[in-house]
């Protein structure tokens, strides 16, 4: 009996998966436990395992697409079987998948990754017109819709010689913008050649033929950083406030650190790792920054557990320092070390990146000197760092001295947090990030 | 001043200059000794050779194929000759099972030298059994050689060079082409198998026409050219080994190309033709559909009326190139 290889669901609200690659290929065998496949859902890439022993057969999903969950997407099959006539969707499944339900509303059949790239980019799908087997929407059609090809390219089709099309090439002459004087409008070499002949009479600065976009679906991580973008920045009233920080001590304090993490052969410790440990003391003192608004309630967070965003090649993402209040410099230096590194390899798992109360951004290594960041709901702040450069700064006296500045900008969500208490926190932050010592007190 | 004489009379030269040259070249086939051969081609041979070297057979031309394949094998250079190609089905066993195969089922230590002579084609009246063209079914059979000339040059050159070639060669002649004249040098010459010929230059369109149609492509290459259209004939002359290197060249330079044979368009040599064109480079060169002007679906009728339509005439070819040229197709 063969058995079935689903998209699988590992967070509680994963609605699709994406295939990243086939660790395995049709026809291979392959033991129960065995990574097959690796697939991520919008948040993180995941190992997938075979569900049992058997041979590899059947592979419905190719890299790129988004599958929605328990879709069945290969078979494991015993020696000698046959695939199953058709695939469909696993009986056992007790999740909802909400994509399959929609399936049963479209009048137009389209496939599972056609209806995804439709979605993410708000197309209905009965205003796409089908090119697939059994006028089955496929991805191209929707892409070939978004692109507005279809007034252009499939509706005017170029009819055109063999001939016209080689000197059409050869000139980088669009022939859809060719008249033909051949049969039924055929274009002719002849008619290409006076389309280029009539331009440079003209003396039109030849256009750069228009090739259009480069469409990348919005699909993944990419897509949830849309979502939650807009919707953090839409239903979040920021209230931004920009402390200017005197680093001295700060930087003293790291070099100290440093030198005993050398003598010890440990890991350095990067000021963003002082800065979790710094902000996270901060917080302590400052709960209403430290918390979430639930409906009718401002939950007040007892855990301190920093997110750090980490930049990514396709997008960011936040993996969180677990009560960083109660940990040390060096441990958190290893452990922000450790996520940002899995991070960027695509190699974190789901509960590392959440239970985030409070982020942190610092675009300091690329030398912004001040920005501000758009909320990580549900938390109520978040503070974006800036580069830490020399500036002249004039004393009580007057006399103008030089110092390591680092500028400081906390977004706090106004509906919990008040102007003073942000200003306060922000205060307090600087204070301690100037005089670190103080975290001993 | 080059002597003219008939494409028949360049056949029978070829052939005798041979005979004259190298004692292995005999001639067999029906009625070509004592009654000189149902066209006359081999008319004063038997005098000449002698009923050693001119053979005749009784109406067998399975015996006639395999006793020249067997002459062949065995060091000899035979030319068979058989009346009219209607009846190579008769003789197909042998040349394509037998003399086609020899050569490679003995690793190249047998060859089988041997020329089968036969005219093709209607426009005599001789109705349904006497007026085929059947060169594509021996086109398709690797081991074999096919050449089919057109004029009295190369009639004779091809023959010289087909009785000294090594493999078994099916050499169409045609009917309507015997009493045509040409010039001919007297001595003995070669034209190599597979080298077409540009029969007339033109820079409007191609016309790829195989042994009569290349005469009455010319002929309306001169009507259309007093309309100012510059037509292009190139003559295959060898249909296996083709030159496909002079057909694209040729359509490269005009772009529209009209295909014309006698033979049933179906099934037929234009196909090959077509297909060579539009596999090379002169597809990006096509300004037009390559068409075929070729034979109807049918067995050519007795009725004269309906035999002259059976296959392209001059005029079929002139409103062809018409439309192509005039980009109506």
């Amino acid at each position: 009996m063969a058995k079935e290889v689903i998209m699988p669901k590992v967070d509680m609200d994963q609605e699709t998966g994406t295939v990243v690659e086939w660790r395995k290929k049709n026809g291979e065998h392959v033991t129960a436990g065995e990574i097959i496949l690796v697939i991520e859902t919008d948040k993180v890439a995941v190992d997938v395992e075979s569900p049992g022993t058997g041979i590899l057969e059947g592979i419905a999903a190719q890299p790129g697409d988004v599958i929605p969950i328990g879709t069945v997407i290969a078979y494991l099959l015993s020696e000698g079987e046959d695939l199953p006539g058709r695939q469909t969707s696993a009986s056992n499944l007790d999740q909802e998948t909400p994509v399959l339900k929609e399936e049963k509303t479209f009048r137009q059949p389209a496939t599972p990754l056609a209806k995804n790239v439709a979605a993410a980019h708000g197309i209905d799908l009965k205003t796409v017109v089908p090119s697939g087997i059994g006028a089955k929407i496929t991805k191209a059609d929707v892409v070939a819709k978004l692109q507005g090809e279809y007034s252009e390219k499939t509706d005017r089709k170029v009819y055109a010689s063999p001939a016209a099309r080689r000197t059409g090439r050869e000139n980088q002459v669009d022939l859809t913008r060719v008249e033909g004087s051949g049969p039924k409008g055929r274009i002719q070499a002849t008619d290409v050649l006076t389309f280029l002949e009539r331009q440079d009479r003209t003396e039109l600065p030849v256009e750069p033929q228009s090739i259009g976009p480069e469409v990348i679906p919005l699909i993944g991580i990419r897509r949830t950083i849309a979502e939650r973008m807009t919707a953090n920045y839409q239903n979040i009233p920021h209230i931004k406030f920009t402390s200017r920080v005197i680093m001295t001590e700060f930087a003293a304090a790291r070099i100290k650190l440093n030198e005993r993490a050398t003598r010890f052969d440990e890991q350095k410790i990067s000021a963003t790792a002082m800065l979790v440990k710094l902000v996270a003391a901060t917080l302590a003192r400052h709960p209403y920054l430290n918390s979430s608004l639930k409906e009718n309630d401002i939950l007040l967070h007892r855990d301190i557990n920093i997110g750090v965003a980490v930049a990514l090649e396709n997008g960011l993402i936040v993996p969180v320092v677990k009560n960083a209040d109660k940990k040390g410099f060096a441990e958190i230096a290893e452990e922000v070390n450790d996520l940002s590194t899995r991070a960027r390899a695509g190699k974190l798992t789901n509960a590392e990146v959440k239970g985030g109360t409070f982020t942190i951004s610092n675009l300091g290594p690329f030398g912004i000197e001040q920005f501000d960041a758009i909320i990580n709901a549900p938390e109520a702040a978040i503070l974006a760092v800036g580069a830490t450069q020399f500036e002249a700064i004039p004393d009580d006296d007057g006399i103008i001295k030089s110092y390591p500045v680092m500028r400081m900008t906390l977004s706090a969500d106004h509906r919990i947090v008040d102007g003073a208490v942000a200003a306060r926190f922000m205060a307090d932050l600087k204070t301690i990030l100037e005089a670190p010592i103080l975290t001993a007190y | 001043m080059v002597r003219e004489i008939t494409y028949l009379e360049a056949v029978r030269e070829a052939m005798t200059q041979e005979m004259e040259r190298d004692k292995r070249v005999f001639l067999i086939g029906e009625d070509v000794g004592k009654y000189g051969g149902a066209f006359q081609v081999s008319f004063g041979m038997l005098e000449k050779f002698g009923p050693e070297r001119i053979l005749d057979t009784p109406i067998t031309e399975l015996g006639i194929a395999g006793a020249a394949t067997g002459a062949a094998l065995i060091g000899m250079r035979p030319i068979a000759e058989i009346m009219f190609m209607d009846f190579t089905t008769l003789a197909s066993e042998q040349l394509v099972n037998q003399a086609a195969k020899l050569r490679f089922m003995f690793g190249g230590r047998a060859t089988v030298p041997m020329v089968l002579r036969t005219p093709a084609g209607s426009g005599t009246g001789a109705a349904e059994h006497h007026s085929q063209s059947f060169e594509n079914w021996f086109v398709h059979v690797p081991g074999l050689k096919v050449v089919m000339p057109t004029t009295p040059y190369d009639v004779k050159g091809l023959l010289i060079e087909s009785i000294r070639d090594d493999n078994p060669v099916i050499f169409i002649e045609h009917k309507l082409l015997y009493k045509t004249k040409g010039a001919v040098p007297e001595e003995p010459y070669t034209i190599p198998l597979g080298k077409a010929d540009v029969k007339r230059e033109g820079r409007d369109l191609t016309i790829v026409a195989t042994s009569i149609m290349v005469q009455r492509s010319l002929e309306a290459a001169e009507q259309l050219a007093k309309d100012g259209i510059d037509v292009e004939v190139v003559d295959p002359r060898t249909l296996r080994p083709l030159d496909t290197e002079t057909i694209v060249q040729s359509v490269k330079k005009t772009g529209k190309v009209l295909i014309v044979h006698e033979a049933v368009k179906t099934g037929g040599f234009g196909g090959e033709l077509a297909a060579v064109i539009a596999e090379s480079e002169a597809f990006g060169y096509l300004e037009a559909p390559i068409i075929r002007l070729a034979g109807r679906e049918v067995p050519i009728p007795y009725n004269r009326e309906l035999e002259y339509h059976a296959v392209p005439q001059v005029e079929n070819i002139v409103e062809k190139v018409r439309e192509l040229v005039g980009l109506k197709v």
